[in-house]
């Protein structure tokens, strides 16, 4: 049954990826969990919900699930919609308190773009431990004493997460082409929902052939300059096939280059977004660079533990951390926002300083800006 | 140009919340909070939970309580403050970042009134019975809560009603305001579990928004 269930809940979750879609908050028990077994906090987003649990087979451990809205852990966290509140309520209304004999808390490492573990901390008595990233990882932190390797502090984009984005776009995407030309040109409905798949497949699975090109500001350009490059190049297959078939009717080109262009809109839209390895071009912070004070920073590494593509490095010896991947920053503002001494902030391109608290108060909003009065 | 004028919606959702729950509430809203405020008297102590942009805060304080509003949104409360400084209520008001499960900050039997203004069906389950036994327990004996909400209707036919009403103004509401609320179950039933005695209820034909009015039993009553 539980079977049936995550394989259903999998399948509608993938194809309506970007739709919310909420979960019952509160206490999950896993296993048989003890008055010493670990405490873990996931999100209301149903999908999530399905995989930790799946993730947590095995273990003994309680799981409270914390409203976010039904929108997965990163992007609530980021937008204001899984925050310090919603932590401290989730620890005192859930019943936890009177279920286990310690105070300590394992949060999902994304969620650190818009939970302040200090003020948790302050408000519960309740000490923050940041997990890895993925719920697989869970175990194998536990087990380890809470001590993360660099693999399970960064995000990947793996093949499977890359069709899943694939089917999450081309999903809505033929929905709409085949709503459209079922009153304009049923004969086309077929190929067109081939061309969206089919598109949509090449795009995210030859991902790791081009993503490297993608990087620091010039990511936008890149895209817009690749999905005209692809559009061309399904125009000139268009063209030589009409050419080939002997035809002299230009129609169906234009027809399909129209629809091809369209198809390539929605998906390019979007597309940095769509990666977990990069900022979204619809985003105003893409343009954001993190800066280090070194002057405030003592190097207690907190930026090290909560940075999703291990820009970081501290050292120890020196008590200093430096950025020495920037370049692979995506402008979550994790780092900005746990740093307890406010050693970094955010600099825009023409030099202004965005401060941590404007990252703490104002969250990006559905479109990307932060409501800053 | 459509898309220009949704992305500005969308950007200023704060504050274009309370138009966003007018069309969600067919326009009721205005005489609901009216209605509620009128319970309010001179001089007490008003608690206000999930105030929001004020409407219910700025109410109190008109009759000349002063109020303590709390909302998790700073943005919102930012909007709170902005009018409260306009309509020269400041001085009554106090706002708070601060959500129902940080109550435990407050005094016992302190206040006179507590408010709540589609509040408690943006609440899950637990932090719904977690904020009813705060509300009793901060409410002076005797004292009011007073909340207007949506509320699931009884009965199956009712329910497929309202959800059919219901669906294409969630959209709207959700475009401009980037929140959805989830009709509460059993309102009142929860209220009594708690211990206050529920003295009015008025609910739409449909049965799916009820204002309320319940009040803490003083010291010689059960």
């Amino acid at each position: 049954m539980s079977l049936v269930r995550y394989v259903a809940v999998n399948i509608i979750g993938t194809i309506l990826r970007f739709f919310p879609w909420r979960g019952k908050a509160g206490l999950i028990e896993i296993g048989h969990p003890g008055r010493s077994s670990p405490v873990l906090v996931t999100c209301n987003y149903r999908l999530t919900m399905e995989r930790v649990r799946g993730a947590l087979q095995g273990m003994d451990a309680y799981l409270l699930v914390a409203n976010s809205r039904g929108i997965n852990v990163w992007c609530a966290a980021t937008g204001g919609l899984l925050t310090n509140h919603d932590i401290i309520s989730v620890l005192k209304t859930s019943g936890i308190e009177d279920s286990v004999d310690h105070r300590e808390v394992i949060l999902p490492q994304l969620a650190a773009t818009g939970i302040e573990a200090r003020v948790v901390e302050k408000m519960t008595g309740w000490k923050v431990v940041w997990g890895p990233v993925y719920a697989q990882d869970i175990a194998l932190f536990t087990k380890s004493k809470m001590d993360k390797t660099e693999q399970m502090r960064e995000v990947a984009f793996p093949w499977t997460q890359r069709i899943e984005m694939a089917t999450a776009w081309a999903f809505p995407i033929s929905l709409f082409l085949a709503l459209i030309m079922m009153l304009l040109w049923r004969e086309g409905i077929l190929p067109g929902l081939l061309l969206v798949w089919g598109l949509s497949l090449l795009i995210y699975l030859s991902f790791p052939l081009y993503g490297r090109w993608l990087g620091s500001g010039r990511g936008f350009s890149f895209i817009v300059f690749a999905f005209v490059i692809l559009w061309v190049l399904v125009m000139l297959g268009l063209v030589s096939y009409c050419i080939l078939a002997g035809g002299s009717d230009w129609g169906p080109v234009a027809r399909w280059g129209f629809v091809s262009f369209i198809v390539l809109l929605f998906l390019g839209i979007d597309f940095l977004g769509s990666t977990p390895m990069y900022k979204s071009s619809l985003h105003e912070d893409r343009l954001l660079k993190v800066a280090l004070d070194e002057q405030k920073c003592r190097g207690v590494g907190y930026c090290e533990q909560v940075c999703p593509r291990n820009c970081y490095e501290v050292d120890r010896d020196q008590r200093r951390a430096r950025m020495r991947r920037a370049e692979r920053c995506v402008q979550c503002g994790a780092c900005v926002v746990q740093c307890p001494f406010d050693a970094l902030y955010f600099r825009s391109p023409d030099g202004e300083m965005i401060p941590p608290e404007t990252i703490r108060k104002f969250k990006l909003n559905l479109m990307g800006r932060r409501l800053v009065k | 140009v459509s898309t220009y004028v949704l992305m500005k919606v969308l950007e200023s959702a704060p504050s274009r919340y309370d138009k966003g729950l007018r069309i969600l509430t067919l326009g009721r809203l205005d005489e609901v909070y009216d209605r509620l405020a009128s319970h309010i008297e001179k001089g007490q102590k008003v608690l206000d939970l999930g105030c929001g942009t004020g409407a219910l805060t700025l109410r109190a304080a008109a009759q000349g309580a002063e109020v303590k509003g709390i909302d998790v949104n700073p943005q919102m409360l930012a909007i709170a403050q902005k009018r409260a400084d306009e309509a020269d209520l400041a001085h009554r008001v106090e706002l708070c970042e601060m959500g129902v499960a940080e109550l435990g900050s407050e005094d016992a039997e302190s206040y006179d009134a507590v408010m709540s203004g589609l509040c408690f069906s943006e609440l899950t389950e637990g932090e719904m019975s977690y904020a009813l036994k705060e509300v009793r327990r901060v409410l002076k004996p005797e004292g009011l809560l007073l909340i207007a909400d949506e509320v699931r209707p009884e009965g199956l036919g009712r329910r497929i009603i309202h959800g059919v009403i219901r669906s294409p103004l969630v959209i709207i509401a959700y475009l401009i305001t980037q929140t959805t609320t989830s009709a509460v179950k059993n309102l009142t039933d929860r209220i009594e579990e708690v211990g206050l005695l529920v003295e009015w209820v008025r609910s739409n034909r449909l049965g799916s928004f009820v204002e309320l009015v319940a009040r803490r039993p003083g010291s010689g009553e059960r």
